[in-house]
Formats: C-alpha cells, structure tokens, sequence
C-alpha cells in the first residue's frame, strides 16, 4: 500500500519536471540576446522577432507593483504582528486570508473599473495597480510572521535603549526580521512577474511599442504568452514558447534565490 | 523458565552507550520495577523489549531478548507480533484523540484480525475495560470521543488497549508520572489486580513507588544494571551502595 | 507612550488602505453587475445564451463548467495530494525531504500561463489520444464519456487544474502530518500495527487538515483563470459529458471582456459572473480557513 502511495506521489510530481523540460527544449532554441530586445514578428512572414516590449513592459510592471504592493504589505503586516491583540488586526487577518488565494480575474476587474473605465484608456498604472493589490496579502501575511517569530526579549531590549517606535521596528528589529521580509517581497515579485488575468483587463498588450507612458497599454511577458499561444499563427506560437522558456528562468532564479535567503536563517 | 530473559542487551543512539551488557530475568505474574535517576536507560530499556526502539533511526541493539525462550529479535520473527505479546502504556497518556472510546481499544484487535464478528468485538471491548476499571464510567459513553476523558481515565483506557491484545506482558512507562494521586493510586491498585493474570514491567522514577507496588526490582544506573532482586530485600538490605543511596534519597 | 501612539496611527492607515481595497472591490462587483441581473434575474443564472446582438445573457454554463473542473480537479489532485504529503512526510528519508517540499512549492509558484501553454500543447494532445479516445471509444455508452472528445476540453482543464492545486492540498496535510505527536505514533506502533496502518490511523487523526486543504485548493480551482482559458475549449453550450468542450466562469470573463465594452450589457454581465464567482469563492475559502483554524487549535 505504502508503495502506491509512493507511486501515486511521483506521478504527481512529474508535471512539473515534464514542464521545465518541455518549455526549455521547444523554447530555449528561440531565446537569444536579440530575442530580448526585439519587437515582435509579424505573424506569418518577417525576420526572428523578439519580446522586447513585453519584457521592458514586465519589467516596470514588476518594479512598480513591488514598490507599491511591498509597501502597502509591509506595513499592513507590520500592524498585524504588533498589535496583533486589536479586532482591526484579526479582520484584516482574516480578510487577507481570504484573498490570497481570491481570483485574480476579479482583482483585474476591480482594477479595470477604477481606472480603466474612467480613463477611457487601458493604461500601464492600472495593471501595476491590479498586481500590486494581488501581492499585497502575500507580502502582508509574511512579513507578520517574520515579527512575530521575533524573540519577545528583542524587542524589550531594543525599547530599553531608549529608541523611539519606529526606530525600533524599522531599524533594529528589521534587520532581524529582514531575511523573511525580503523572502517576502521576493515571492511578491514573483507573482507580480507571472500574474496575467490582472493584466488582461487593464493592460492591453500593446506588442509594438516600447514604454510609452504610465496612462498608456503596455504588454508583459505573461500576456504575451497567452495572445500569442492562442493565436492561429504558428511564428507566435514560437515566440510564445521563446517567452515561456525566459519566464520561466526568471520565476526559478527568483525561486532559488528566495530558497537560498531562507537557508541561512536557519543556520 | 523465567517468562523473560534478557541477556547480554546493550543499546545505543549513535555513539552514545546508553545500556551496558543487561542480564536480567523476569518472573511470571508479578510486578517487576524498573527504577534509577532520569536518563539512567529504564525507558530504553522498555522499547528494547518491545522492539520499539528501532523506530528511532538513530538506534542500535545487540543481545537478546527472549519471551518463553524465543528471541524477539531473531531474523525469523515478525516484528509486528512481537510487538503484540507486549501492551505498552506510556507516561502521557495516548488515547487516539479522534476515536471514540470504544473504537480505542476496539482498533488493535480490529487492525490485527484477532476477532471474528461485531458481537465478538463488542464482548471483548467489555471485558478490556472492565479488566480496566473502567467499564461502569465509560458503558453509557462508548461513543464518544476518547478526547473528553479525564487523565487518570484516558490512562485506564490505555491500559484496556493493551489488554485487548491478550499480551503476555504490559509495559509501563512511568505510567502515572502525569497523574494526581487520586487517579494514581487507582492505576496502582488496577496494577495489582492484574499480576494474578499477567505480568507487569514498570519503569519508574519514584522509589517509593517501587516498593510500594512490585515484587521484584531492578535498580538501573547510567545503563548499567546496578542491583536486581526481590522489593523487601533491595530496599531493606540493598548490597550495592549506589542501590542504598538511590533508595535513600541521596541520588537522583 | 505618544510616540507609539503615532506609529499605530500611521500603521493602521495602511490598514485602512487595505481594507479599502477590499471593500472596494465587493462595491465595485455589485455596482457594475446590477443592471445585469435587473434586466434578466434569476434567468442570468438558469438559462444558457450567449447573444450580445440582442444583449441576451445567460451563464448557466459557465457555472457548470466552473463546477465541472473544479469536480475533476479536486477528485484527481485530493487521493495524490495526500499521497504526496505522506511521501514527503513518511516514506522519503530525511535528507531528501527539504527537496520533495522545494518542488511541492516551485510547482505552487509556477505561473498560471506556463502551465496553460504546456497544458494546450503537451498535455491535451496526450490526454486525448491515450485517455479521452479509448474512454469514449469503449466506455462511450456512459453519459459522461458520450461525446467525441477534442483535445481541449472540460476534461482536460479539470486534468490540468488538479496539477495546479495538489501543490496547495499537499502543503497543508504535510504541514498536519508532521506536527503528530509521536506519543501517537508510538502508541500505534506499539499495537503491532504495520506501517502503513499506523499511517491509516494517523490521517484518521489529520482529517480536518484534509478536508481543510481540500477546501481551500477547491476555492483555487474555482478561481484559476488563465491556464483553464487556454484548455477548456471556450465555447458556450450545456456540457452533457465530461468530453465537451466548454466555459468557466473566469474563463469566460477572459475569454470574452476584450470585445465587451462594444455591447451595452455585457461588461454587466461578465461583472456578474464575476460577483456569482466571488461568492462561491468566498464561502469555501471561509470553511477552509475555519477548517484551518480547528486543525491549529487542537495542535
């Protein structure tokens, strides 16, 4: 019995390695430094092309979601570590719960009629809007555990200093808690960097511009994928697997990276 | 024949030597101790008899430990029978938590094909927990989870599934370590009923509980097997000087 | 302690900021979907159109669909997610268990997109020819295999979805698993239990903590949008079997939002389905985190 259990265990695990391997050997023979930087072909005939919009696109798109969504996150966590004890605390908690494995479709529909529709206009603020507001509860969720697994002694000596509220939780207790913060806002990114239902209602996916404005479509990588996947056009197909296979590098180094930081916590 | 013979046993986790070269024999039908000061090896001790020392990987034995003369740890033998000759009752008291109080002490003899029918079942279900002390408790309530039994009562439940097993020997691990001395006092007085039909090991780490409830001791020191002998004599004319000045008080 | 007083006043406008957002997005649902459902009422649900000419709308069957996969996908993910956890909890010795669990969460951390891509152009082909054709050839007569099979389908985003939600399930019940006293363990193994018994008696023990990722990856299932828009087959019909193509709720607001604005009822209407999905998301999340919660307390 404990040997089905093995097998049924292995099979579930062998998408993910059936994935990896799929995308980088149908994906990785597109990808070069040309690849990253040019616009995208035309759909049947034309030149290589490359998804260099839609990179620069998930590039801003990323940074402003993390800085707005970080901050957002990590202040909100702040709170519900500290004065954990409040009614305020344990509702957000709990709405926050809640919305971490929410649609994201919805957050993108939330965000398409704030500030798409009075706009008139998809426009690049709102799909770091819809992705901040996806990372948020992430973020938040995280960094309240990194300060709550503070040791309590800590943060009375810290107080015993003589050092005023926020140089105690922004400087000294930080930099205790800075492994799991950073563990946070890195997996946020990484979200932020492969989320597309939000994008698809906000964004538009321009393909033949670089940046333009923040009030202006911009494309990401993710939308990108999922035009050119369902498109009839075997050239974007290509592309698209071309763009999977650099998606995917970033969102394992990410991975990597984060499961590195955690790593010498524990030493 | 003593009932169990324990010979040459020696234990460890890792490096660490935790029980030195054991000879020891136990008699039928009587309460055998097993006492010394914290970390002395008694509980090891206890699992090496069992077999349920290997569920630590880090564990080692060599020797022998023989139950009417066949070694537990021979190759030809089923490590899951001899772990049925032994019922274990353990210092917290370990009901399974999300079974009702029946299907506690129902779920050995259930798991192991020791019954035919419900109706067999449900009589040895009664005759375990009577056997237990708790049968007149616990008739009305044989539904309900083991959970919302008091201390002293999720003990005498663990006690009735051992027995479910028929075994030849119960085990106790300082089996009233986390009771009051209401709820203690009965596990004794059960423990003294149940040597006219089984034979009982306890490992303790109160002397006076020694003395007050075996027939027969033996004084564990550092892993090594200090003393063994008859209650009144080990504590009234103890030979070896460490004996005395753990009986005394002045150790452990 | 006025300085602490400051800094949760400032703290708490985040908080405010947060709960804004949410509140916000609960209004914004209700407030572009009522018209919706005054023009067509309890019909928005009960019936299947699709007609944007006459600005007829009805998303029954993208409520089936969204039920349909979600079905599938917690049948196959719930029996591998629990394996999966004693695997990595049980059977796998300690070395390689940090692994096990790194790419339990990688597979949790892969985008939605890269698992529809793979989904459209690895997985369905291969569901189709070895699964779906032999179903549907010999077992046809059953309801639920009648229909000819294409590749996409309900079929296959319920496959794909499982994949993407055993990460989630799986997560919880190790988490539960290795949290077990081994006082229990003990007493099991000392019952002359064999191992897989004692794993028998000790999920016995968890099943709170499995039904409670079951939920909670339910909810996600529901709510998965891209991979499911990519492999469902997007068209709007009554699924009589497992084999038709057909809709989700998200999908169908993915599907079709692009070209909604040019009809004056249907932004309303995908707002609608969206307001329906929200509900049922929210109510299995809530029993999920409830679910949560008692798992906590009894540890």
């Amino acid at each position: 019995m404990l040997g089905v259990i093995s097998l049924l265990a292995i099979i579930s695990a062998i998408p993910i390695f059936a994935i990896i391997i799929n995308i980088y050997s149908e994906g990785l023979k597109y990808v070069s430094l040309s690849f990253l930087i040019d616009f995208p072909p035309p759909p049947i005939s034309g030149g290589a092309g490359g998804i260099g919009p839609a990179l620069v696109g998930s590039l801003i798109l990323i940074g402003l979601a993390t800085v707005i969504g970080g901050a957002i996150g990590f202040f909100t966590g702040l709170y519900l570590s500290e004065y954990s004890h409040t009614k305020l605390a344990q509702y957000t908690q709990m709405f926050l719960q809640i919305m971490v494995e929410f649609p994201t479709i919805i957050i993108g529909l939330f965000a398409y009629s704030v500030l798409v529709a009075p706009l008139k206009r998809f426009n690049a603020f709102a799909g770091a809007f819809a992705l901040s507001i996806v990372i948020i509860p992430y973020i938040a969720l995280n960094v309240r555990e990194a300060y709550k697994s503070i040791p309590y002694t800590l943060k009375e000596a810290a107080f015993s200093l003589g050092l005023s509220y926020p140089k105690v939780y922004l400087r000294v207790l930080l930099s205790t808690a800075k492994r799991g913060v950073l563990t946070a806002l890195l997996i946020g990114m990484a979200k932020a960097g492969g989320e597309t239902a939000p994008l698809l209602l906000t964004i538009l996916g321009t393909t033949f511009t670089y940046f333009e404005g923040l009030d202006q479509p911009i494309n990401a990588i993710p939308l990108l994928i999922y035009n050119f996947a369902l498109s009839p056009y075997e050239r974007w197909h290509q592309v698209a697997w071309g763009a999977s296979a650099v998606l995917l590098t970033i969102i394992l180094t990410i991975f990597i990276i984060s499961r590195l930081v955690v790593k010498e916590v524990k030493i | 024949m003593s009932l169990v013979e324990i010979s040459n046993l020696n234990a460890w986790y890792g490096d660490k030597h935790v029980l030195k070269n054991i000879n020891l024999e136990i008699p039928r039908n009587i309460i055998f101790a097993i006492m010394g000061p914290s970390g002395c090896g008694k509980s090891t001790l206890l699992r090496a008899m069992n077999r349920l020392l290997e569920l630590n990987p880090n564990a080692k034995v060599s020797g022998q430990v023989k139950i009417d003369g066949i070694d537990v740890y021979s190759d030809k033998i089923d490590i899951t029978w001899v772990r049925r000759q032994f019922g274990m009752v353990f210092q917290i008291p370990n009901p399974f938590p999300h079974l009702s109080i029946y299907d506690n002490v129902a779920i050995g003899p259930r798991m192991n094909g020791l019954v035919k029918n419900k109706s067999e079942l449900d009589q040895l279900v009664k005759w375990a927990l009577e056997k237990a002390y708790l049968w007149d408790e616990v008739k009305n309530d044989l539904k309900k989870p083991a959970s919302m039994l008091s201390g002293g009562q999720q003990q005498r439940l663990c006690i009735a599934r051992a027995l479910a097993l028929k075994p030849k020997i119960i085990l106790m691990d300082e089996p009233t370590a986390n009771l009051d001395p209401v709820a203690a006092s009965k596990i004794e007085e059960l423990m003294l009923e149940l040597k006219e039909d089984y034979t009982i090991v306890i490992v303790t780490h109160n002397p006076q509980q020694a003395a007050r409830v075996s027939d027969y001791v033996a004084f564990l020191y550092m892993g090594e097997l200090i003393e063994v002998g008859e209650t009144s004599q080990v504590f009234t004319r103890p030979v070896h000087k460490l004996t005395e000045r753990y009986v005394v008080g002045k150790i452990g | 302690m006025k300085s602490g007083k400051i800094f949760q006043i400032s703290l708490i406008l985040f908080i405010v900021t947060t709960l804004t957002i949410v509140v916000g997005i609960v209004i914004s649902l209700i407030n572009s979907s009522y018209p919706i459902f005054l023009r067509h009422g309890f019909g928005f649900i009960s019936r299947s159109v699709w007609n944007p000419i006459e600005e007829d709308y009805g998303i029954l069957p993208p409520l089936l669909g969204t039920l349909i996969t979600s079905a599938i996908a917690i049948s196959i993910a719930t029996p591998l997610a629990i394996s999966l956890a004693i695997f990595a909890s049980e059977i796998i010795p300690s070395r390689l268990r940090s692994f096990v669990n790194n790419v339990s969460d990688l597979m949790a951390s892969l985008p939605s997109v890269i698992y529809g891509l793979w989904g459209l152009y690895v997985l369905a082909p291969i569901l189709h020819k070895y699964v779906m054709l032999p179903l549907h050839n010999y077992l046809g007569f059953i309801p639920l295999f009648s229909v000819k099979p294409t590749p996409t389908n309900l079929f296959t985003a319920g496959v794909l979805l499982s994949i993407m939600i055993i990460p989630f399930a799986s997560s919880i019940i190790r988490e539960a698993y290795t949290a077990i006293p081994y006082n229990l363990k003990e007493a099991a193994y000392s019952l002359g239990m064999t191992r897989w018994e004692v794993v028998k008696t000790m999920l016995g023990y968890i099943r709170s903590a499995i039904f409670a990722g079951v939920f909670l990856a339910l909810g996600r299932a529901m709510g998965e949008t891209m991979a499911v828009a990519m492999v469902v087959g997007n068209i709007m019909n009554i699924p009589k079997s497992i084999f038709d193509m057909g809709y989700t709720i998200s999908s169908l607001i993915a599907n079709q939002f692009p070209n909604a604005e040019a009809y004056k009822y249907m932004v309303p209407a995908l707002y609608g389905g969206a307001l329906i999905l929200f509900t049922v998301g929210l109510i299995i999340n809530l029993i999920g985190l409830h679910l949560v919660r008692r798992v906590m307390v009894k540890s």
